[in-house]
């Protein structure tokens, strides 16, 4: 049983001009141990998905699924029990994460003081060494620091301290690295690589990043107006993409081009999120679409555990 | 190269100034030395903190200067001071990383491209208005967008109307300190391509910075990687990218999909 078994999400919220379909349909099957990286352009979806799997979703947001499970359990029912015990998250932003006007080491107290029924000292001994198991080199100093004295790159690596402090054994990282430095964030993905394999975690990965999902992830799902359209293991989304979104986002890429070259934009924009949708939500911007695909929905092709959905054939991927 | 640079750097050092009684800082970019050739782009990486944006703020007369020197088309850049200084500086313009912060929301599209043309004290009329529609038209925008507001325009439009507006002056020289990074890579390649075409039909030469090398080693001509205030590498991108002598470029090349 997968550890994150979505099926068929949907997100709605109300506002005054109607409802934005944030999340239309999105299915999504993490295994226990690996590391799932969630793409495609901003507006997507992306985050709401996984504030849904938070319970942080807006008020008087409506969320349908025909399964929406964590471990088993209804996450519909319990994800605001799961959130900080067994459900982490990890910010674009760890400045906003964490409170300017405490100390580190008064923050990590306060996580493991809720969590964990220690002593004080040995809550400052284990605060230090998750600290220290997030590749910091000197934790004792980090603990006496507030946030501003901390690089952009330290203070991930205390958020990520934080949601170990928990105990939690799922992370949703949402864009963990976009405020980062290629090089520090790259350290950052090790860092997370490291804790999957030694403490048998699994992470949920959210990013725009071609690069970081090739750099970190097992599996990748690719998320267009709101939907999945295609999942597989990462070598083969990135390298034998079935979807022609997926094919149109690696084709954009600067390094797709010879130097100097023009690269091949994606024309258009993503479909309004308050839009109804018939049949692809990518048929109007398709170099391929057929009178199909705006009338109809995309039938599923499959391709071992590499899947995505399109009217064009299999073997035309 | 017989042609004067557009820009020639020689051992730029910038400093900060600490406080009053505090230690002498280190400085910021310490000995910069490059040339940008006129018509080509000239690629600025380099992790944060390493300089690049205070580079840039020396080349725009925002930073004063320690030491070396600074010619911009030929003239020494550091000896023009007031009124010579502000009628120069045109020759600049600026585009930077988030095209909502660098226009302001409540106006209309119109009246953010001539803000730079009115400062100069060119008279608003319907041959202004003639002149911004053009070039948003150069900038893959529509007449329409003349009297909308900048709070109803995606990513990659408010980049392209802050492209237009540095573009109002005529400026010889753009300065784009990441203007792509916070746009999808859909829209990155839009802005790309917008920037190759302006490059060739105005013969721009070009400043561009950004954390990504692969976006730069694409669109630059010379490369240049700066490490912590120094200048770690500089030369032909093909040549940079093919043979990289820095392993912090290395490893910023080998990053992601191979
Ligand atoms: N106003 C300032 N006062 C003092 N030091 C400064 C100031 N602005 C920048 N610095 C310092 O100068 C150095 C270079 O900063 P700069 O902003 O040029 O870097 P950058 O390469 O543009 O970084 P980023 O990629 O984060 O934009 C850094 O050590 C920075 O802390
Ligand atoms: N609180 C909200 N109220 C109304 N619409 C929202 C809200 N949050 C997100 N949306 C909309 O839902 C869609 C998906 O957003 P999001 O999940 O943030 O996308 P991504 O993370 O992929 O960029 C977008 O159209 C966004 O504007
Ligand atoms: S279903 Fe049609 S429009 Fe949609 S991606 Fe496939 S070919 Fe393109
Ligand atoms: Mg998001
Ligand atoms: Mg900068």
């Amino acid at each position: 049983m997968p550890l994150i078994d979505i099926r068929d999400l949907s997100v709605s919220i109300p506002t005054p001009d109607g409802d934005v379909h944030a999340v239309r349909s999105v299915s999504l099957e993490i295994e226990r141990g690996e590391i799932h990286g969630v793409i495609g352009e901003s507006g997507c979806g992306k985050t709401m998905t996984g504030m849904a799997v938070l319970g942080l979703v807006p008020k008087g947001a409506r969320i349908t699924a025909e399964r929406f499970h964590f471990d088993g359990e209804d996450l519909r029912e319990k994800a605001q029990s799961l959130r900080g015990r067994h459900i982490g998250l990890i910010s674009q932003d760890p400045a906003a994460a964490l409170n300017p006007v405490l100390s580190i080491a008064r923050q990590m107290d306060d996580v493991i003081r809720a969590h964990r029924d220690l002593p004080r000292k040995a809550r400052r001994a284990e605060a230090a060494s998750l600290l220290a198991a997030t590749g910091l080199p000197d934790p004792e100093r980090v603990l006496k620091s507030y946030p501003h004295q901390l690089s952009g790159g330290m203070q991930q690596r205390v958020v990520i301290a934080q949601a170990l402090a928990t105990g939690a054994d799922f992370l949703i990282a949402d864009e963990p690295t976009t405020a980062l430095d290629v090089s520090v964030g790259a350290q950052v993905l090790a860092l997370l690589r490291r804790l999957v394999a030694e403490r048998g975690l699994t992470v949920l990965m959210i990013t725009h990043d071609m690069d970081v999902i090739a750099e970190a992830c097992d599996r990748a799902t690719v998320l267009y107006a709101g939907r999945s359209v295609e999942t597989g293991p990462v070598e083969a989304v990135l390298n034998r993409p079935g979807h022609p979104y997926t094919r149109a986002l690696l084709a954009a890429l600067p390094d797709a081009a010879p130097h100097g070259a023009r690269l091949a934009a994606i024309e258009g924009s993503i479909p309004p999120p308050r839009s109804a949708i018939a049949g692809c939500a990518f048929a109007p911007r398709c170099p391929q679409a057929m009178p199909v695909c705006a009338a109809e929905p995309p039938p599923e092709r499959v391709r071992g555990t590499h899947r995505w959905l399109c009217h064009l054939p299999e073997d035309a991927a | 190269m017989s042609a004067t640079p557009m820009l020639d750097i020689d051992n730029l050092v910038i400093r900060y100034r600490a406080g009053l009684f505090a230690p002498r800082l280190k400085p910021a970019v310490n000995g910069a030395s490059f040339r940008l050739v006129r018509g080509e782009t000239l690629g600025i990486v380099g992790e944060s903190g390493s300089g690049k944006t205070s580079l840039l703020r020396a080349v725009l007369r925002l930073l004063p200067v320690e030491s070396g020197a600074i010619r911009l088309d030929g003239e020494d850049w550091l000896a023009l001071k007031g009124d010579a200084l502000r009628r120069a500086r045109q020759k600049i313009g600026v585009v930077s990383q988030n095209p909502f912060l660098s226009l302001s929301p409540r106006l209309t599209i119109a009246e953010i491209v001539a803000e730079p043309m009115l400062a100069q004290g060119e008279r608003q009329g319907p041959a202004m208005r003639e002149k911004i529609a053009g070039l948003l038209a150069d900038c893959g925008l529509p007449a329409d967008f003349l009297d909308r507001r900048a709070r109803e325009l995606s990513g990659g439009q408010a980049q392209r109307v802050a492209i237009a507006r540095a573009l109002s002056l005529e400026p010889g020289l753009m300065i784009l300190d990441e203007p792509t990074s916070a746009l999808d890579v859909s829209v990155q390649a839009q802005i790309l391509n917008l920037l190759a075409d302006l490059k060739e039909s105005r013969g721009l030469s070009m400043l561009f910075v950004t954390h990504n090398l692969k976006v730069v080693a694409h669109i630059s001509d010379t490369l240049l990687v700066m490490r912590r205030g120094d200048v770690v590498e500089f030369g032909r991108t093909e040549e940079v990218i093919r043979a990289p002598a820095e392993a912090y470029t290395r490893e910023l090349l080998s990053f992601g999909r191979r």
